[in-house]
């Protein structure tokens, strides 16, 4: 019996990772395939023949390059604008006491509960009306701020103790020094699951960079994939290449960070 | 350099007043002990001290000059606190050179470094200059800590129950080491602590607080000799001070209690104060006899009053005799080697000299 559960568990684990893994394995063998390959039925799982110029002719059609360039800065600089906001907002919140500050976490906590599909009209409307529609300012300043981190940094620093400030303070240390000498090694787990996150946050980001560009040249990497698959046609081997390009990244500093990606979204509820 | 504390006052946001209207002055290079129990504004006053508090009103001058609108960071003062507050991610040596390395008046490297390691070794902790202070024992850091208060070459030294995550046995040692140390730099100190034994072995003069108010501010001597109120006398010693309620007796010219009695006569004209006779014209008064002061009557001389012994606790350099005194209980030493037993009956004599006498609202009295 005891045995029979164990082999069932394993069936069942070995299944859930196939479900989980086949798309991302298809989809790499399947950007290697030539047209009849990948379109011929039954499917053919593993190329005759792997076809690495499947890579070049969709870097050809459409400018994934710039795609590229233009995900890393706006994901770079969401990510590096973010990190600063929660910083200040976090050391803030912990360490100094000002007026209305219950009310002003009571309001943040409001904002958590704001869906996101309602804030990008307001925003839309802000850029539109900032003059700032396709531009790179436009794809950025809306993610310069996060409440949902502000809360998370703010919960990790009221663990640590208040003592700390207050010593830094007798021993001459102003505020900016506490936070970049004590308070910054100090979270740097903290910080560091946050900027992996915001990271890939960014680089998945679809609805606003569509909302907010209508150049080729402004587009993101996964506005660019979505509409290379309408463009291409039919073309399926090219269209797993450029996605197989598309999350290579990614999926670099999933294998790099796993371990750090893993421990955040457990400990704190973060999806990912 | 001297500290000036005048007409301090703190109520907290909450309505809870901490400090009421408290002034002293501690002269330069003493040690002070600001000693009471929980919630008596002792660390209330050093935050103030400190900066990290702002007071409600009142104000605090060191050398004349008054500081309370400063901000902590230019205060110039070093702080040592409970928990010792030293950076996890530093080194010892990196903690220690860390005030000489932050804010407007910021040491080279080289310097800094020279500077923290001549307080190292005065605190006997140059060899673990590169430990983290997560590797080192309750003692250690508190070393650490100690060192980095005064690395910055402070006017004044703070230190909050700096003992108080220390065992019994180095708690004994380190206080005499930061006695010895205070008074070789020679910088003016001050000590907020609830441990009393502590407070009186370790300070130059001890303010004893209690709700806010300054109960006595003396030399610890005077605080235990000749405390100021019945607040003082209770707080103070080991084991705490016999009280007994007292009635008047105005025919007998006595003070009588059910066990024993303090006829007037026996007492020291010279120690009467001045509400003594409206206290005894209201009929009331607390007699307080510190256990020392109760003493085994010698054979052959007439006990003012005999008991019998409940227990005796065997201290060490003293034994205390604990016995019921019609309802109250009471307790006296004696030496060591006393041959008295429980149950034994034990003929006792007043130091009359030595007792202490209080109104109802704890004034002292005689």
């Amino acid at each position: 019996m005891k045995h029979i559960g164990l082999a069932l568990r394993y069936v069942f684990i070995v299944a859930m990772a196939v479900i989980t893994l086949f798309p991302f394995v298809y989809m790499l063998s399947g950007s290697l395939m030539t047209y009849q390959e990948s379109t011929s039925i039954p499917p053919t799982l593993v190329p005759a023949h792997a076809q690495w110029g499947n890579f070049a002719e969709a870097m050809r059609q459409a400018p994934f390059a710039r795609y590229f360039v233009n995900t890393v800065l706006v994901a770079g600089a969401s990510t590096l604008g973010t990190m600063v906001t929660t910083v200040l907002a976090g050391f803030a919140l912990t360490c100094l006491d000002f007026r209305f500050k219950k009310a002003l976490m009571a309001c943040l906590v409001a904002l958590l509960m704001v869906p996101y599909e309602i804030v990008v009209f307001t925003n839309y409307s802000t850029i539109a009306d900032l003059g700032l529609l396709d531009t790179y300012p436009a794809l950025t300043l809306p993610s310069l701020a996060s409440v949902f981190y502000i809360f998370y940094l703010t919960q990790y620093l009221t663990a640590v103790p208040r003592t700390y400030y207050n010593a830094a303070k007798v021993q001459g240390c102003g505020d900016l020094e506490f936070i970049w000498r004590i308070m910054l090694p100090m979270c740097r787990p903290a910080l560091f699951t946050m900027g992996l996150l915001l990271f890939i946050g960014g680089w998945n980001n679809f609805l606003w960079p569509i909302l907010v560009t209508n150049t080729t040249d402004m587009r993101l990497i996964s506005n660019g994939l979505s509409a290379f698959a309408s463009e291409s046609g039919t073309a399926v081997q090219l269209q797993m290449a450029a996605s197989a390009i598309t999350i290579i990244p990614i999926l670099i500093l999933y294998a790099i960070f796993h371990k750090h990606i893993i421990e955040g979204v457990a400990q704190n509820g973060i999806k990912g | 350099m001297a500290i000036t504390i005048s007409n301090l006052s703190k109520t907290y946001s909450n309505g809870y007043q901490a400090l009421k209207n408290i002034s002293f002055d501690i002269a330069d290079g003493d040690l002070v002990c600001l000693l009471g129990p929980s919630g008596c504004g002792k660390s209330t006053t050093l935050n103030i001290i400190a900066g990290l508090l702002d007071p409600t009103s009142g104000d605090i001058g060191i050398d004349g000059h008054s500081i309370i609108h400063e901000h902590p960071k230019d205060r110039n003062i070093g702080m040592v606190f409970q928990d010792y507050a030293l950076y996890p991610h530093m080194t010892v040596l990196e903690n220690v050179e860390f005030p000489l390395r932050v804010g407007d008046h910021r040491k080279p490297k080289a310097e800094a470094e020279r500077i923290a390691h001549r307080y190292m070794a005065m605190t006997g902790i140059e060899e673990m200059a590169d430990k983290k202070p997560g590797a080192m024992s309750g003692g250690q850091q508190q070393r650490v800590a100690i060192a980095r208060a005064l690395v910055g070459d402070p006017k004044v030294l703070l230190l909050d129950e700096p003992l108080s995550n220390l065992d019994a046995r180095l708690r004994l040692r380190i206080r005499e080491e930061i006695r010895r140390l205070v008074k070789s730099t020679g910088i003016t100190t001050v000590f907020v602590t609830h441990d009393q034994e502590e407070a009186l072995s370790i300070s130059d003069r001890i303010a004893l607080m209690n709700q806010g108010v300054i109960q006595q501010y003396d030399v610890p001597q005077q605080l235990y000799l000749n405390p100021a109120n019945l607040f003082v006398a209770k707080f103070l010693g080991s084991p705490i001070i016999n009280l007994f309620d007292l009635a008047y007796d105005q025919s007998r010219k006595a003070l009588t209690g059910p066990t024993f009695d303090i006829p007037l006569d026996r007492l020291d004209r010279g120690r009467m104060r001045d509400g003594l006779a409206r206290a005894l014209a209201s009929g009331k008064v607390i007699a307080g006899i510190r256990p020392e002061h109760f003493l085994v009557a010698d054979a052959g001389r007439t006990p003012d009053f005999t008991v019998t012994i409940d227990s005796v606790e065997m201290i060490g350099r003293y034994s205390v005799l604990h016995f019921d005194a019609d309802g109250v209980h009471a307790a006296s030493t004696v030496d060591a080697r006393s041959p008295i037993r429980d149950g034994d009956r034990v003929g006792y004599v007043i130091d009359y000299g030595d007792i202490f006498l209080f109104d109802e609202q704890g004034t002292r009295l005689y």
